[in-house]
Parts: structure tokens; C-alpha cells; sequence
């Protein structure tokens, strides 16, 4: 996706905003944190070339998402895992951003992956498993008459 | 027992209610807490028409402006937990071409956020060691993104070629470095002028003379290694005729 990079970032020039985009090519990744934030922080996984006031406009513009403060920090990838050649291995550095929410909101992430019972759909092959398993486990079972007396033993 | 459910019963219409009255007034606004989770509770037609795929064709229809706020990082909460959720095939070049170019730009920011649903997504997925629900969704946005550039930038360039008949974007001019090759510059901008940068002024647009017979000694041994590859193919084709005087001589 070499046309989807963004070509150069422009020049400072006088007048806000400095970036006039009309098809932004960055990526959020909302995030779990990791460490305990306020509860009216969020952390966001940006892109490198991403500066502050490019995450507030963003947030604020596309999302309507009020934003009063945002700290960034970049993390560095560990090369700490080596190949079978022994050489270093680097995982991609990647820049977070903090961002506070404005007018008293909060935020906590959601789980969004709960335990939800699965009942196989009817006729799928997962069930008639399911309920060959279940046959095959009653067909194996003991004689109760015989009192837990083990099979080769009697007439 | 029966009352308290009775209660809640009433509880859940009134919070509809409210919920209805709150979406057709556009100035209210939505809070973000997820201990009360707001706008899932009572959900009204006029919502769930928005919360079709961006990938259908449903979202056509634009009804109101979204207010969900961070929200929109996450899928429909109906979809949580599933192993998989169905979607539809990417856009095509061929639908984009047919679209105008403000429908574009709003179909372009409707896959951005669906974009970033998706990452926010998968990096959960990965953090709690659990599959992704239907990953290949992914590639169908990219892929959408990547169409609708191409369309987008086509009509720039038609425009362009009509109104100035440039074929390239980013204007540039043919240069040659000391080495003397000879490349395509790409123009970019500078925020003082040529004559003031020293840094632009240090390059080397130009060949200097003691470099012109390196330059021809460059020519000469690229000829020379051209020349021997054919002989040796030569000599090569001629030792197997020799031994095979009934074999076809390859073409090339």
C-alpha cells in the first residue's frame, strides 16, 4: 500500500491548522493500558509521524471526541529476541499517546470478548460430534445391577 | 420477585424513551461511561440503520451525525464474543467510479473508523491470546482504501492534465549528479529560497569536467561485460552443435 503513506509532512507556515488533509492515512489503536490510568485517560497506540495536535484534531474532527490534554511518548520495540542465526531481532518502535479526556468524561475499556455459551448451530458437523461423543461415553458405561463388579469376572 | 421484574420492565420503556428523545436532538450530548452504557440500552431503528457495516450498502442512507464518541473504537456490542462476524465483499474500483467525489471523502472517513475499530480489535484479541473474530476484514478495508485512493488520485490527475497538462503530481526536472547519471528530482518545498539554503546549495547538480573520462571508462566496461556474455553464449552454442550437429538452436 505504497500510495496509502502520507507523502511529506508539510512546512510550517503561518495560520492554523497545519495540516490540511482531506484523507488522513493514520491509524488509532485504542489500547488496553498496561500500568492503571485516571479513569479519564486513554491510550492510544499512533502512528510515528503523529504529533499532539495531530491526535487532538483527529479526536475532536472525526471522532467529536472532546480532548483536553494528550502526553505522547514513543515505545522502543525490544531487539532482544534473536533468530537462528543468532542476530538481533527488532520489534517495530511505536509512539502512545495519553489523552485526557475533557468535560468530565470517563472512560474504562470495555471486555469485549465475554464468555458467551456456544450451542453449535443444528445439523453443523460440531454437534453430531458432540453427540456421537456422548453415545459413545453412555455405551461404555458399566452395568449398574452389576455393582461396580468389573466385566471379566462371573458368567 | 415478579414486581422488582415488572419495575425493571418500565424502567428499560422509559429508558427507551429517553433514549429516542435524545437521538432526535441533535445538540444533546452522549456521555462516554461505560458503567450505564447509554446509548446501547434502548436501541431505535433510526440507530441500528447506522450500525450496518460500512462495508454494505446501507450506509448510503446517512441519517444523523454519529455521537457515540469513543464508541465507535469498538464493534456493535451484539458482535462481542462472537468467533465470527459476517461482512460484505470490499468496494470495487468499478462502484467507487460511479460515486461523486464528496460521497468519496465520506465513505473514506467511514472506513477509516471502521479501520481503527478493527486495529483496536486485534491488538485486544492479541493482548488476551484469543483469535480475532473474522480478521479478514482487515484486508477488505485496506483494500477498499487502496481502490478509492487509485479512483481519487485518477480524477486528480485527469483534472490536472486538463488544467495545467502536467502528467505527474509533484513537479520535478531531469538532473544529473556528479557521477553524471542523470535522474528525475523531485521538487519539494524549502522554507527559505535556493540562494539562502546552504545546505541545498551544497548539492551537485552538475558533472564536472575531470569526471568525463571516468564517465566513458563506466560506458566502456558495461559494453565490454555485455560483449563477453554474448561470446561466452556464442561459444557455449557453439560446443553443443559441435557435439549435437542434429539440435534445434533456441531462438533467443
Amino acid at each position: 500500500l505504497a500510495s496509502l503513506r502520507m507523502k511529506l509532512y508539510p512546512l510550517y507556515q503561518l495560520g492554523n491548522p497545519q495540516l490540511r488533509i482531506f484523507r488522513p492515512n493514520w491509524f488509532l489503536t485504542l489500547v488496553r493500558p498496561g500500568k492503571e490510568q485516571p479513569p479519564d485517560t486513554v491510550q492510544f497506540r499512533i502512528p510515528m509521524e503523529m504529533t499532539k495536535y495531530d491526535v487532538k484534531n483527529y479526536l475532536e474532527k472525526i471522532y467529536n471526541v472532546p480532548v483536553g490534554d494528550i502526553r505522547t511518548r514513543i515505545q522502543y520495540g525490544s531487539n532482544k529476541k534473536r533468530n537462528h542465526l543468532n542476530q538481533r531481532v527488532k520489534q517495530p518502535d511505536y509512539k502512545v499517546a495519553y489523552v485526557q479526556l475533557a468535560q468530565g468524561q470517563t472512560f474504562t475499556f470495555p471486555n469485549i470478548f465475554p464468555e458467551k455459551d456456544r450451542a453449535p448451530a443444528e445439523g453443523s458437523l460440531e454437534e453430531m460430534q458432540e453427540k456421537f461423543m456422548e453415545d459413545e461415553k453412555q455405551r461404555q458405561k458399566l452395568d449398574p445391577r452389576r455393582g461396580g463388579v468389573t466385566e471379566w469376572f462371573g458368567l | 420477585m415478579a414486581a422488582s421484574s415488572a419495575a425493571g420492565r418500565v424502567l428499560t420503556l422509559c429508558r427507551q424513551l429517553q433514549n429516542v428523545c435524545r437521538i432526535s436532538s441533535t445538540s444533546h450530548f452522549v456521555n462516554v461511561t461505560k458503567g450505564q452504557n447509554p446509548v446501547y440500552r434502548g436501541m431505535s431503528p433510526l440507530v441500528s440503520l447506522s450500525w450496518c457495516s460500512s462495508l454494505g450498502q446501507c450506509r448510503a442512507l446517512h441519517t444523523t451525525t454519529s455521537r457515540r464518541g469513543l464508541e465507535e473504537f469498538f464493534d456493535h456490542p451484539n458482535n462481542w464474543g462472537e468467533t465470527n462476524v459476517k461482512s460484505g465483499a470490499p468496494w470495487s474500483a468499478k462502484q467507487l467510479r460511479a460515486k461523486s467525489s464528496e460521497d468519496l471523502h465520506k465513505l473514506w472517513y467511514v472506513l477509516l473508523k471502521e479501520k481503527n475499530m478493527l486495529l483496536t480489535i486485534e491488538q485486544e484479541a492479541k493482548r488476551q491470546r484469543v483469535q480475532m473474530p473474522s480478521p479478514e476484514r482487515i484486508r477488505k478495508i485496506e483494500r477498499s482504501m487502496f481502490r478509492l485512493e487509485t479512483v481519487v488520485s485518477e480524477r486528480e490527475t485527469a483534472l490536472r492534465l486538463l488544467q495545467t497538462g502536467q502528467t505527474k503530481g509533484r513537479p520535478g526536472a531531469w538532473r544529473r549528479n556528479t557521477f553524471g547519471y542523470v535522474y528525475w528530482y523531485r521538487f519539494k518545498e524549502y522554507a527559505i529560497p535556493w540562494y539562502m539554503n546552504r545546505r541545498y546549495k551544497r548539492k551537485k547538480f552538475y558533472t564536472p569536467k575531470f569526471v568525463q573520462p571516468y564517465i566513458r571508462l563506466r560506458i566502456e566496461k558495461y559494453i565490454r561485460e555485455k560483449a563477453r556474455k554474448e561470446n561466452l553464449k556464442k561459444k557455449a552454442q557453439a560446443k553443443l552443435k559441435e557435439r549435437f550437429p542434429d539440435m534445434k538452436v533456441s531462438s533467443s
